[in-house]
């Protein structure tokens, strides 16, 4: 029988409110940082539990005590200032990282939250870092003579991570570049740095990419030194699918089936039509299953209907092809 | 010689002063309920005034009013012209931004002024002359999608024909100078302009919140003179320097009127 299939999820789930209350407390002031920690924990355990009930296959921390995906990591490291707020789009503001010296991993980033999460459960949990290109052209250099310096520099500190990761214990770690698809003429310098900060790294690894023109960066997107490349498949309708006709997909494939932009709740049948159409190209054996992005934008309960609908379309194809997990 | 300093489009909105007007704040007290549209009307107003003032104390020549009301460059247009559709969250450039892309759903008709009323309140507060900023033609064709037009050169004809009348609107309005010509992106480009006409020098980088050195800048701007000297220059920022930092964006400004007396 077939093997595959899998499901997991792209790594960011909704904080729940009382956690966004207690993070604006805590950045004024009003409580401590041990208290917020304890919250987080707590929030954490209940993202596992969730995940498990849902029936996910693999899962994540859900990256409750994170902000924004370069800010966190930034504010761990030697080398980086934090900005004042910067718009991002409408009415939203973050504080962006700016290189004001060399880059380094002092100390380690997410191995306690990783470890604190695996061990809350039997299943394993993906080790999730934000890529070298994409930390790079997220944030101001005011240091480095060319972005590639402070890209290299950011894969050293990034592969020091994942190898802790590896360490201890982490089967699959996610190094995200949804960054990768905005300029094509920079691919080569993203699959140079995304291939150092996973040199050696003794794990499955898995980068995630989205919101681009894949006309432009397919197919040397696979050029990418990872197994696996996550893409949002449901939002552009499955457009991607004729690309990968016209030249075959050849790692492993996380295939997003949902719209992480939209209340809407997916239909079961539509989710499993769209991994059929998947199946006419590509092998069980290559294909995970999971939302089109990180679910954070969406509430705590759209995310678990969505998710709870994916896990029975996903069940559904299953049976009916003979394929188990 | 004197060379003429401007900035383009938007700037940031938040204030450098802790508890000044700020239209982010009543934004979210608006979500809550808790803020009118009259309040955030107001915020503008002080917002566009707070521009114009830091531009002006700088020595700008050519000030604009920093679009306070635009979401990002294509959209505060497009949502006032028949034709678009307002879409989806796409990320923009090279940056943590988005923009809600502009799709072309039906033939594109300019049937009133869309930025007019604006550019007449922001020039009312100023004191010199302003300079309006639409989107160029092309950066709006481009930036939108269309599920309309067959042919490329039609959609941009009719995207082009709608930039134009808007254009001649906010002429109407008193705008002297408008911004549609897209500045050379390299120095390779100088030699191919036209002769007479004026071209903006992006000298100060509008996405980094490195500081220019002024002298370099002004070096620049001499080595752009000593070129053709059969054209007119402008001095201005790379692009808009909405998504600095507001105390990078300020200085940032500093720095350019600097350049410009160095150099002049
Ligand atoms: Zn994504």
């Amino acid at each position: 029988m077939p093997r595959g299939l899998w499901t997991t999820t792209v790594g960011s789930f909704p904080k729940p409110p009382h956690l966004e209350r207690a993070r604006n407390r805590f950045a004024r002031g009003e409580i401590s940082e041990a208290e917020l920690r304890q919250l987080e924990r707590e929030a954490t355990i209940e993202v596992i539990r969730s995940q498990e009930e849902i029936g996910l296959d693999i899962l994540v921390d859900g990256e409750l005590y994170r902000g924004d995906m370069t800010t966190y990591f930034a504010e761990l490291m030697d080398g980086f200032e934090i900005s004042n707020p910067v718009r991002s789009y409408g009415n939203r503001y973050y504080r962006k990282p700016v290189a004001t010296g060399r880059v380094r991993r002092t100390r380690p980033w997410t191995v306690d939250w990783w470890k604190f999460a695996q061990s809350q459960t039997k299943k394993p949990v993906k080790g999730m870092l934000t890529g070298p290109y994409t930390m790079m052209d997220w944030s101001f250099n005011e240091h480095y003579p060319s972005r590639e310096a402070l890209a290299m520099d950011l894969a050293e500190a990034i592969r020091e991570e994942a190898m802790a990761l590896a360490e201890a214990g982490a089967k699959f770690i996610q190094v995200d570049e949804p960054a990768i698809s905005v300029r094509p003429e920079e691919l080569k310098l993203a699959v140079k740095a995304l291939g150092r900060a996973v040199e050696g790294v003794k794990a499955k690894t898995i980068t995630h990419i989205c919101y681009g023109d894949f006309d432009v960066i397919y197919p040397a997107l696979l050029d990418l030194p990872v197994d696996m490349i996550d893409l949002e498949m449901a939002n552009s309708r499955y457009d991607l699918l004729d690309r990968f006709r016209q030249h075959r997909f050849t790692k492993e494939i996380g295939y997003g089936v949902l719209d992480v932009h939209s209340h809407r709740i997916e239909t079961k049948e539509e989710i499993k039509q769209g991994i059929l159409r998947g199946l006419e190209l590509l092998r069980p054996e290559q294909m995970y299953i999971d939302p089109d992005c990180g679910l954070k934008t969406r509430t705590v309960e759209e995310a678990k209907e969505k998710l709870a609908v994916m896990v029975a379309a996903v069940r559904e194809v299953r049976e009916e092809r003979g394929i188990t997990a | 010689m004197k060379i003429e300093t401007t900035l383009s489009g938007s700037f940031p909105k938040l204030p450098l002063e802790p508890g000044a007007p700020n239209v982010r704040v009543i934004r979210n007290r608006m979500d809550q309920g808790k803020a009118t549209q009259e309040e955030l009307a107001d915020a503008t107003r002080e917002t566009t005034k707070r521009i114009l003032a830091l531009q002006e104390g700088a020595g700008v020549d050519i000030p604009v009013d920093g679009q306070v009301a635009w979401d990002d460059a294509q959209t505060y247009l497009a949502r006032g012209v028949p034709g678009f559709t307002i879409a989806g969250l796409i990320r923009y450039l090279d940056t943590n931004t988005y923009y809600r892309q502009p799709e072309i759903t039906g033939p594109v008709s300019w049937k009133h002024p869309v930025t007019a009323e604006d550019f007449k309140a922001a020039q009312s507060m100023a004191h010199r002359p302003l300079k309006a900023v639409l989107p160029g033609p092309y950066s709006l064709y481009r930036f939108s999608r269309d599920l309309h037009y067959k042919d490329v050169n039609e959609g941009l004809r009719a995207v082009g024909e709608a930039v134009s009348r808007e254009a001649k609107a906010l002429e109407d309005a008193g705008a002297l100078g408008l911004d549609l010509v897209e500045a050379p992106e390299s120095w390779d480009l100088i030699p191919e302009v036209p002769a007479g006409k004026t071209v903006a020098l992006g000298l100060v980088d509008a996405r980094n919140t490195k500081l220019e050195d002024p002298a370099r800048v002004a070096e620049g701007v001499r080595k752009a003179r000593s070129m053709r000297s059969d054209l007119s220059w402008q001095l201005c920022p790379t692009a808009s320097l909405e998504y600095l930092p507001v105390d990078r964006a300020a200085m940032k400004v500093a720095r350019l009127t600097e350049a410009a007396r160095l150099a002049s």
